[in-house]
């Protein structure tokens, strides 16, 4: 997908937090841009998760759809990726 | 020709090995991982018994240097996720960047965190269910918490939840600990964490966000409820053999049978480390199960 086309993609993640990086690294590997988040050290950002009930990193924010964890299978539709 | 004498699937520590030992035999090897390199070990914060580190290594540092050493010798890698294998001549596996041909496989894919397979296990995912107590203890700072499980892996989250939360239960189905002596001994004397013995938990409740857990006492049958914000699940293992299982015998529990030299039902093919049936699970056995089943298939290509 043309980057200027892609959805807009935040990432939350920790700081010790290994499922982050398979997450980073999956959306790097498919050419994909994102804004990182890290909830340990930004206030707001764990405030904005919590505000929707969530308590878990990686989130995968597509526009405003949350994605909780790293699940290749929805992240691949949201994002159009093909396998 | 193949256009690989071996091929290994995985890029943890038996993986990992398996490409160093065969590099350095002079076979022409790839590695194909999906992920990142370090295999498990990645979520150890410390590894304490992987000899030669006498203070401990970080799980991530640990697996770096086993990439580095590897490929220093001339392993190949790359990263895709392995989708089918096919046996003929050679073998031909198809992966998400095409098909490659090789002659012999060592197959160390590992295993993943096991469920519960309870209600609302899935549905309160990242919403105080949890299988990663490093990614997110954070979230739960001064609140009370539930492990579930018995192994060394239950108790190091208990021990590290500890450090931040105000309570910490362990619930086991069992009336004692499998964990390493150490880690019990640790986990006894920490006062924040409280054992909750031969119970199970049979529902997480909550809307939004976990309310609290139904558990089951399975000697007396009795049930009861546990209020807390999060819950841990740390109950074993699953093996990522389903590619494998047309090709390959496996156990009951899905993991792949082999003998002492790594071979498994199909000629050519090996494994090593945590997907293999009665493994330690252990970084330094899996370690060894590469470099063994490495010098097996070095034997397999010779002949």
């Amino acid at each position: 997908m043309p980057a200027s086309r892609q959805p807009r993609i935040i990432i939350f993640t920790g700081s010790s937090c290994p499922w982050c990086e398979r997450v980073k690294h999956y959306l790097k590997e498919k050419g994909l841009r994102f804004r990182e988040v890290n909830v340990e050290r930004d206030r707001d950002g764990a405030r904005e998760l919590q505000r929707r009930g969530i308590m878990g990193v990686p989130v995968v924010m597509i526009g405003s759809h949350p994605i909780v964890g790293f699940d290749k299978a929805k992240l691949d539709i949201l994002l159009g990726i093909r396998r | 020709m193949s256009e690989y004498d071996v091929l290994i699937i995985g890029g943890g520590p038996a993986g990992l090995t398996a490409g160093l030992y065969a590099a350095r035999a002079g076979l022409k090897s790839l590695l194909l991982e999906r992920g990142i390199f370090g295999g498990q070990i990645v979520n150890a914060r410390l590894v304490e018994n992987y000899p030669g580190f006498p203070e401990g290594i970080s799980g991530p540092e640990l697996g770096e240097f086993m990439r580095r050493q590897a490929t220093k010798y001339g392993l190949k890698t790359l990263t895709t996720e392995v989708s089918g294998v096919r046996a003929g001549n050679a073998y031909e596996i198809s992966t998400s960047e095409g098909n490659i041909q090789t002659a012999a496989i060592i197959i160390a894919a590992g295993a993943e965190y096991r469920k519960l397979d309870v209600d609302g296990e899935e549905r309160l995912s990242g919403r105080g269910v949890s299988y990663c107590a490093t990614c997110d203890g954070f979230f739960l700072r001064d609140r009370e918490v539930a492990v579930v499980g018995g192994g060394d892996t239950a108790i190091t989250d208990a021990l590290e939840l500890a450090q931040h939360c105000r309570k910490v239960y362990i619930i086991h189905r069992r009336d004692r600990l499998r964990a390493t002596k150490a880690m019990q001994e640790k986990a006894f004397s920490q006062p924040k964490i409280e054992l909750v013995w031969n119970t199970v938990v049979h529902e997480i409740v909550g809307d939004r966000m976990l309310r609290n857990l139904r558990l089951r006492n399975v000697k007396t049958g009795q049930s009861s409820d546990l209020e807390v914000d999060g819950i841990f699940i740390a109950v074993g293992l699953k093996p990522n053999s389903q590619v494998f299982s047309q090709l390959v015998t496996l156990d009951e529990a899905g993991f792949i049978v082999t003998d002492e030299l790594m071979r498994t039902s199909a000629p050519g093919i090996f494994a090593a480390g945590d997907i293999r049936h009665n493994s330690f699970r252990q970084v330094i056995t899996a370690a060894g199960d590469g470099a063994a089943a490495a010098m097996s298939a070095f034997t397999y290509v010779q002949e």
